[in-house]
């Protein structure tokens, strides 16, 4: 799989240009980055942990939620909040070690998590059928997708878009979380955090347990990695293990810098803008293979993430006495 | 978890606990620790590959588990002879599970892989140590690399040797090029660790894509012979392999020369140990920087080459080696370019030796696994030295 | 009047990398008391200062702070005991406010604790707001008020240092240890420091102990002082005993080869 951002087939028509169904589905995806990147912020923006596993800690959240209710019968809703809690007994394994370590080293480990993580997935065919990923757990998702339409209908909205309720669902966590994390981030618990970010000797010579946050710190943000990988399990409704390579990370950072660091609203914005310019791109009626057009694609997404860093490392919307990325 | 404002003396959280049980067990006597490391990767390997079924094979197994204790004990603070007593007690196992044709044919298999993680290494561990630049991009130099031999040797149907040449220089002057568009001015500014490896990642998209942009998606061959193999002492190799394996060792081995006799590599790697203390030594750095990038980059598009002859080509075909050549990188100490050749080398055929006991699919996660335990033991690397705090 | 010493340490060694740092050093500091840390230049001060306090661990000695051991316990751990530190080079949170900076250290924040944060909202906001008070009390001994809502990184070497330790002191320290408090502020601010330690010691009975170089501060600032060389206590006493200590003056003569006390 070499174009992990291909969520529709290619070849789409101009006329998908002005198409709702379209753009709600774009929308979703910027949704699911938002609350991705959403965890990247807390680490990379707030205590200055450079997590590069995240796509792992999604990969986690979606495979047990899947697990959990397709094979093993669970009730879906009980399956969400068991799955955060296995999400988060990882990210404690995964942190308690290597959370010690120098930041480059934490980053490496993290990726390699991730990898093995993927790996796993891939073959332990037995628990999580492979390659051929898992289906069948969103029937309870959509019996209240349908009664979100419904509503939706009776408000005199008659062709909803079929993914809407999944937009709306979407968005309202992804909105949740950002006010949420902004309250929190307030608080003399986010203070710390930043202290942790700014200089972690310090912090620890006034009397803060900066190991202590920082594991809180990646435990949260692998929740919230596992939220989005509900989201995007019932987006696609199977769960594949090419859906959680590397490149997922990445373009969480790419979307984390766009947006700014340390600003959760930020968060937003990047996704936004780096799935609108994404699928628009589309329609350029370029005299060029669909192949190429992917690819050019991520030509632009390389280019923009280098000229950020060249030239405004603490992204579109981020403060520059907050930078965090320069020093 | 519980956030740190609980009064002295009162209780500690679970995470605390665990940390302080950890830090205790770091201090245990050496001994100790390694008994109890090898014991449990005994128990590992065993149980995840099959009981002993004689009795003579739990003695050997015995036997094997308290040599390799023995020869630990005078080996303290020497972690590449214990790191080298730990392997070959896990042979050992191998061999009398396996038998040691079968362990012998994979260590083959192993050391083409081998070469091509350690040739990646070398050039990926002396740009981080000397210009602390994770660089993300190292991976799409080796597809780079491996693009350029196939338009040489298949799009122009030149012999193979030319696109390997002409893939090294191209590589090479790609190295050298980024240096000076990208990295000098971006050091000039003083740029932060993160700051960089982003970019390098953005490097990484436009590298990789690119050659998606030209070349598509498909796989493709080089031009070489995919089915002649040689055999000698019951071992089978290809011949494609067997070259391979040659050049890559020989390269290796002038590399790791030129790294120790030249005035060029003594400078490259006192370099690659302070930046600043060179510099304030004399060293024309500049100078110094842009044979790093020349061979790091060669020498990863040599790799790609190698990577392209026993595989296929494709646009990711550099990425996946990353991961690997990052652990070979670690491994050996960050810096530490001999370290980063030995364990390239080592952790190609401990992959494949891997595949005796794990499903092929899983023996990169193995690599990773390796890795991180490597990390959580001993952050410097096995054969880094470690620095004082 | 003999109070037990409110600090205690006892034969602390650390080698790093097979050279000795520091190579058992002993010392009482006396409760209530204002103690210099003196020695030549890698006497193994600093390194003495960072294994007290957790930032490094003693290969073997033992240290206690008012009667409960310290060595082998995180930082963290100690600083709330109420042994707090300043760093040589300072650590302002360049990135943070200064008000943040000094809030930051306050103790008993309920609010520092995520469930707390989550499920008692109210609970901290009273305390914040004391906190608050207090910042800015101390930003105005330190002549830093008008700074307060500043990001610490714009702030100039000599501000740094009196952040630093003005936050020290948001940590209510029994006992504050300062690495070179002098260096780099001009002599005026100089003096407003030292006055306020004598302050602090005559009003809440802190302890200092500190690490200057500035001779004519240690003798007329002090009532103790402790002189290390080559990672041992070689003398203690009243300044001006230790001036004409003969061990002292070696030391000082043969470690640093030039200078002395004078």
């Amino acid at each position: 799989m070499t174009d992990p951002l291909a969520i529709f087939p290619l070849g789409l028509t101009f006329e998908a240009f002005t198409d709702i169904d379209f753009w709600t589905s774009v929308g979703i995806f910027a949704g699911i980055y938002t609350i991705f990147a959403l965890g990247l912020q807390l680490n990379v923006g707030f205590t200055g942990i450079q997590n590069f596993g995240q796509a792992g800690f999604m990969a986690i959240g979606a495979y047990s939620m899947a697990i959990l209710t397709a094979e093993e019968g669970m009730n879906f809703w009980l399956s969400l909040p068991i799955s955060i809690l296995i999400t988060i007994a990882f990210g404690l394994i995964v942190g308690l070690p290597s959370l010690r370590l120098r930041a480059d080293y934490f980053a490496i480990a993290t990726i390699a998590f991730a990898e093995a993580i993927r790996l796993i997935a891939l073959n332990a065919r037995d628990l999580t059928n492979g390659a051929q990923g898992i289906f069948g757990f969103d029937d309870s998702w959509d019996s209240i997708s349908e009664s979100i339409e419904d509503f939706i209908i009776d408000l005199g909205w008659t062709d909803v878009p079929g993914l809407f309720p999944l937009f709306l669902v979407t968005w309202g966590i992804a909105v949740l979380m950002m006010f949420s994390l902004t309250r929190v981030q307030g608080t003399p618990w986010g203070r710390v955090l930043r202290a942790v970010r700014e200089d972690e000797d310090a912090a620890r010579a006034l009397g803060k347990n900066a190991f202590s946050y920082k594991l809180q710190s990646l435990a949260i943000a692998a929740s919230i990695g596992a939220v989005a990988g509900w989201l995007l399990a019932i987006q696609l409704a199977f769960v594949v293990p090419d859906e959680f390579q590397p490149i997922v990370t990445f373009i969480g950072y790419v979307v984390l810098v766009l947006g700014g660091l340390a600003n959760y609203w930020g968060v937003a914005v990047g996704a936004i803008i780096l799935w609108t310019v994404l699928e628009g791109l589309r329609f350029l009626e370029l005299p060029i293979s669909e192949t190429k057009i992917a690819a050019l694609r991520f030509i632009i997404v390389g280019l923009v993430l280098i000229g950020l860093m060249a030239f405004r490392p603490q992204g579109v919307f981020g403060k520059r006495e907050e930078m965090v990325l320069g020093d | 978890m519980e956030a740190g404002t609980l009064g002295p003396g009162q209780e500690r959280t679970m995470g605390e606990r665990f940390a302080h049980a950890l830090n205790r067990f770091s201090e245990a006597p050496y001994v100790v620790k390694a008994g109890i490391g090898i014991f449990l990767l005994d128990l590992v390997l065993v149980l995840a590959d099959r009981r002993p079924d004689s009795v003579g094979e739990w003695v050997l197994l015995l036997a094997i588990f308290a040599a390799t204790v023995a020869a630990m004990v005078p080996l303290e603070r020497r972690p590449a002879a214990t790191a080298a007593v730990v392997l070959a007690n896990v042979v050992a196992i191998l061999i009398l599970y396996h038998g040691l044709h079968e362990v012998s044919q994979r260590g083959i298999n192993g050391l083409s892989l081998g070469a091509i993680y350690a040739l990646g290494a070398v050039g990926l561990t002396l740009v981080y140590g000397i210009l602390k630049l994770v660089n993300f991009a190292h991976g799409d130099f080796l597809t780079f690399g491996a693009y350029m031999a196939y338009l040489v040797n298949v799009t122009w149907e030149l012999p193979l040797v030319f696109g390997l040449a002409f893939a090294v220089l191209t590589t090479a002057l790609l190295g050298i090029g980024l240096e000076k568009v990208m990295w000098g001015p971006m050091r000039g500014r003083g740029a932060g660790m993160l700051q960089l490896l982003l970019m390098a990642i953005g490097l990484a998209f436009v590298i990789r894509y690119g050659i998606q942009f030209v070349w598509g998606t498909e796989l493709r061959q080089l031009n070489v012979n995919r089915t002649d193999t040689v055999n000698f002492l019951d071992l089978r190799v290809g011949r494609t392999q067997l070259i391979v394996i040659i050049v890559g060792f020989v390269t290796l081995i002038a590399t790791g020369l030129m790294l120790r006799m030249t005035l060029l590599g003594k400078r490259m790697r006192a370099l690659s140990d302070d930046l600043d203390l060179a510099e304030t030594s004399g060293i024309d750095t500049s100078r110094v920087i842009l044979y790093t990038w020349l061979f790091a980059a060669g020498l990863a598009g040599l790799a790609g080459v190698f990577a392209g002859a026993i595989t296929q080509l494709q646009p990711e075909l550099g990425f996946e080696l990353l991961l690997p050549i990052f652990a070979a990188v670690v491994l050996g100490g960050i810096g530490n370019a001999f370290g980063a050749l030995t364990a390239g080398i080592v952790l190609g055929v401990v992959i494949e030796w891997s595949t005796l006991i794990v499903a092929p699919g899983l023996k990169l996660a193995v690599g990773f696994v390796i890795l991180i335990i490597v990390l959580i033991i001993r952050p410097e690397g096995i054969f880094g030295h470690a620095r004082t705090v | 009047m003999t109070e037990a010493p409110i600090f205690e340490a006892e034969g602390i060694e650390k080698s790093f990398g097979g050279i000795r740092a520091v190579n058992g050093a002993t010392m009482d500091v006396k409760r209530g008391s204002i103690t210099a840390l003196i020695g030549p230049n890698g006497a193994g001060k600093t390194t003495f200062f960072n294994l007290i306090t957790g930032f490094y661990r003693p290969d073997r000695g033992r240290a206690r702070f008012d009667g409960r051991e310290v060595q082998g316990r995180p930082p963290y751990v100690i600083a709330r005991f109420g042994m707090v530190r300043t760093f040589q080079i300072t650590k302002a949170l360049a990135a943070m406010p200064v008000i943040d900076n000094m809030m930051l250290a306050a103790p008993d924040q309920p609010g520092e604790s995520l469930r707390n944060v989550l499920f008692r909202p109210l609970a901290w906001r009273k305390r914040e707001q004391e906190v608050h008070e207090q910042a800015i009390e101390l930003l105005d001994v330190f002549n830093l008020t008008r700074l307060a809502d500043h990001y610490a990184g714009t702030l100039s070497g000599g501000q740094r240092k009196l952040l630093e330790l003005a936050r020290a002191l948001m940590a209510q320290p029994r006992f504050l240890l300062l690495d070179e408090p002098m260096a780099g502020i001009n002599p005026t601010l100089g003096r407003r420091l030292l006055d306020h330690m004598q302050r602090l010691r005559a009003e809440d009975g802190v302890t200092f102990l500190f690490i200057e170089h500035d001779m004519e501060v240690v003798m007329n600032h002090s009532d103790r002082v402790i002189v290390m060389a080559e990672g041992r206590v070689i003398a203690e006493g009243e300044p001006q005993a230790v001036r004409s200590d003969r061990a002292v003056i070696d030391a000082y003569l043969g470690g640093a080869g030039h200078g002395g006390i004078e």
